[in-house]
């Protein structure tokens, strides 16, 4: 077992990763706490056929998905002939009004875009959610690969996997495709930010410049970048890591002060790329979830490759029903929540709960949707030494340049509690690396 | 049909110097099946280089850095405008059910639902008389007086004050308007014989954006002229702006419309 040499080295690559400062920083009550992302060692190994499978899937869902962002910021279609009810569109906190008619260049909408899905125990992959607005998360498996290729290169003679090395260069290629000219950039707001690590290394790995708000400036419709010695160089495409919100002051959150003063100007007369485009929410909203496979059926005229997790919206009365007399078997989502906020299982309510939340349910019944719990697959994890079983997800990388490509690798994240199924790091997982072979 | 000349001025007076202000101004007319402009001119004190735009809405912005230190920063527009159909406009976009739901500073609230749950509509045939009916009804229950809201104010919180100005008569009667499943819009812009901009609604009825002017109750007449329109007031605000240091400010707006004969 080749693995097991590569186990041994489990602590000194966390301790690496430690030192490169691959750590989350999270508020906990009001108090900012940086933790360690915890890696495992064991990967997710996933085989060359059924990865293909899942290449194809997701290729599809985010060619819908963006044909959709641009349908809804224009002409609105899906809406007009009946697919999607508006109040799924203009109520969602994810529409941004901001963004109607304005075209990112060659129509891309979401550069990168991060799909989480679980392999449930009947051997199907299900899709949970799409994160279209700020993805993270591809540098943790890029680093955890080089320091294990470090530590046991022996173990990477044996198995003939896809090198995940290049998602830098997928990176670079979506930037440049969407360039009109001038500098690429990648905005972070600082490094009290929980995904700092992977702002910087990004930027090291696709060669572009690190920049905070304060390093840019928009003047006459051109966004530029100052560099220490004062010199203005222009820029062309931003991969900024911060929301919408907090984007442009003078459009949105006037309170911002990690923002850049009218570049969302500039991104309107088409001078800079910015990616994501603003405006993606509306899509990757958990109630627009419902609607992706009828999304790929509308646009593409092809039926789902990957399915979507059963799915009710108590909006349409017979969902409701279901919803109320299925209650103890179904997992409760808020629609504007993530990072695993906002997530209730139907089952471990206690009574008053129960009643409690059916009530809110039938006030505001768009404001949640309803699952079939997946019994997802375990995968091993050493813990203290023993291996054992935990639930585990994978957030895939789609990157967009003249055509899709996905990322063969992904991160692959686990809870760290038994029978816990909540995996995101905002919440104390931990990380595998995500192995694809080849033929 | 009239045509109308039209001063628009602010004056902003800043305690210190201000030594960097980005600024986004909306008060140039929008262009459209209702207004012919017939010639427009801007002007920005300090002098400063600007850009020109339009946003989301359609509404007409220049916008620019001022990076001189100043004290006084002054906007002007001034020109013609033809009012080609007073109380209408066509439907240009796709965007009306975005004026359906509640956003900013039009949100129900325990007040305004009880408010809109005593009227009674059941006289009224179709939308535009449920805006007449409910525009009747706001102008006797709420109070035109100055200097009680300010800029901030929201519909839910002018409506428990009982008084305000016709940016608040807008947000209430927008917000109103919208939990009768009306498509409703705000106004802004300037109207004869009003020291200062003017806010007033439009309301989606039979297809078409008929406007309404609360704080007068009645309809808009062709003596109106329209700047911008949006969800609330901070969508087609006349001015916003970011600036480092200046201390405490004062404005003074004024704003002149006559008729040409």
């Amino acid at each position: 077992m080749e693995q097991l040499e590569l186990l041994k080295h489990a602590d000194k690559i966390n301790e690496l990763l430690a030192r490169y400062g691959v750590k989350f920083g999270i508020y906990k009550n009001n108090v900012f706490k940086e933790q360690l992302f915890p890696f495992d060692s064991i990967p997710r190994i996933i085989g060359h056929e059924e990865f293909s499978h899942l290449e194809k899937g997701l290729k599809q869902r985010v060619m819908a998905l963006n044909l959709f962002l641009k349908d809804i910021y224009g002409k609105k279609q899906i809406v007009k002939d009946g697919i999607v009810p508006e109040d799924f569109i203009f109520a969602s906190s994810g529409y941004m009004a901001e963004c109607e008619g304005v075209v990112p260049a060659k129509d891309i909408y979401s550069h990168i875009s991060g799909i989480d899905l679980v392999k449930g125990k009947d051997g199907n992959w299900y899709i949970l959610e799409d994160n279209l607005r700020v993805p993270s998360g591809a540098s943790y498996p890029m680093i955890a690969r080089d320091l294990c290729r470090r530590s046991s290169p022996g173990t990477f003679h044996n198995y003939r996997l896809e090198d995940n090395r290049n998602y830098a260069d997928l990176l670079r290629r979506a930037m440049d495709y969407v360039n009109p000219g001038g500098h690429t950039v990648i905005l972070t707001p600082g490094r009290y930010n929980a995904a700092y690590f992977e702002h910087s290394y990004l930027a090291e790995k696709t060669g572009a410049h690190l920049a905070t708000g304060s390093e840019l400036v928009a003047e006459n419709d051109i966004l530029y970048y100052i560099s220490s010695d004062g010199t203005r160089e222009r820029v062309g495409a931003v991969y900024r890591r911060i929301s919408d919100e907090y984007l442009d002051p003078m459009v949105f959150n006037p309170e911002s002060l990690i923002g850049i003063p009218h570049i969302y100007e500039v991104f309107r007369k088409g001078n800079v790329a910015l990616i994501n485009a603003p405006g993606n929410g509306v899509a990757d909203d958990k109630g627009i979830y419902y609607f992706v496979p009828k999304m790929i059926q509308y646009y593409l005229d092809e039926e789902p490759i990957l399915c979507n997790a059963p799915t009710y919206l108590p909006f349409y009365e017979e969902d409701m029903k279901y919803v109320l007399s299925h209650f103890d078997d179904l997992v409760l989502k808020d629609v504007a929540e993530a990072g695993g906020y906002g997530v209730v299982f139907g089952s471990s309510m206690t009574k008053q709960q129960k009643q409690d939340f059916i009530g809110l349910l039938q006030s505001e019944p768009r404001r949640f949707i309803a699952q079939e719990v997946i019994d997802f697959q375990d995968l091993d994890i050493v813990d203290h030494g023993e291996i054992v079983p935990r639930k585990a997800d994978l957030r895939a990388f789609v990157v967009m340049a003249e055509e899709p490509f996905v990322w063969k690798s992904g991160l692959t994240r686990f809870s760290r509690n038994t029978d816990s199924f909540i995996v995101n790091s905002s919440q104390g997982g931990g990380f595998k690396d995500t192995w694809v072979l080849y033929q | 049909m009239a045509v109308l000349h039209f001063e628009y001025k602010m004056e902003i007076q800043y305690e210190e110097h201000v030594g960097r202000c980005y600024f986004t101004i909306k008060c140039i007319p929008r262009e459209n099946a209702r207004q012919h402009l017939l010639g427009t001119e801007l002007s920005i004190l300090p002098e400063t280089a600007y850009s020109q735009g339009e946003d989301s809405f359609g509404n007409r912005q220049i916008y620019g850095c001022e990076t001189e230190p100043h004290k006084r920063f002054v906007f002007q527009s001034t020109g013609d405008v033809e009012i080609l159909q007073a109380d209408y406009e066509e439907t240009e976009d796709e965007m009306t059910g975005l004026f359906r739901v509640p956003h900013g500073k039009c949100v129900p609230s325990p007040g305004l639902s009880e408010y809109y749950r005593s009227q009674n509509f059941s006289s009224c045939k179709n939308h535009f008389e449920i805006c007449m009916e409910l525009m009747h009804r706001l102008y006797q229950d709420f109070s035109y007086v100055p200097g009680i809201t300010q800029v901030g104010t929201t519909a839910a919180e002018a409506w428990e004050l009982g008084r305000g100005v016709c940016q608040d008569y807008a947000h209430i009667y927008i917000t109103l308007l919208r939990m009768a499943g009306i498509p409703a819009r705000y106004v802004c812009g300037l109207i004869i014989g009003e020291g200062a901009s003017h806010a007033w609604a439009e309301a989606l009825c039979g297809g078409r954006w008929v406007a309404f002017d609360p704080t007068n109750d009645c309809q808009v007449l062709d003596h109106y002229i329209k700047l911008g329109h949006g969800r609330d007031a901070a969508d087609c605000a006349i001015n916003r702006g970011l600036m480092w240091n200046g201390g405490a400010q004062s404005q003074k707006i004024s704003v002149l419309v006559e008729k040409r004969e």
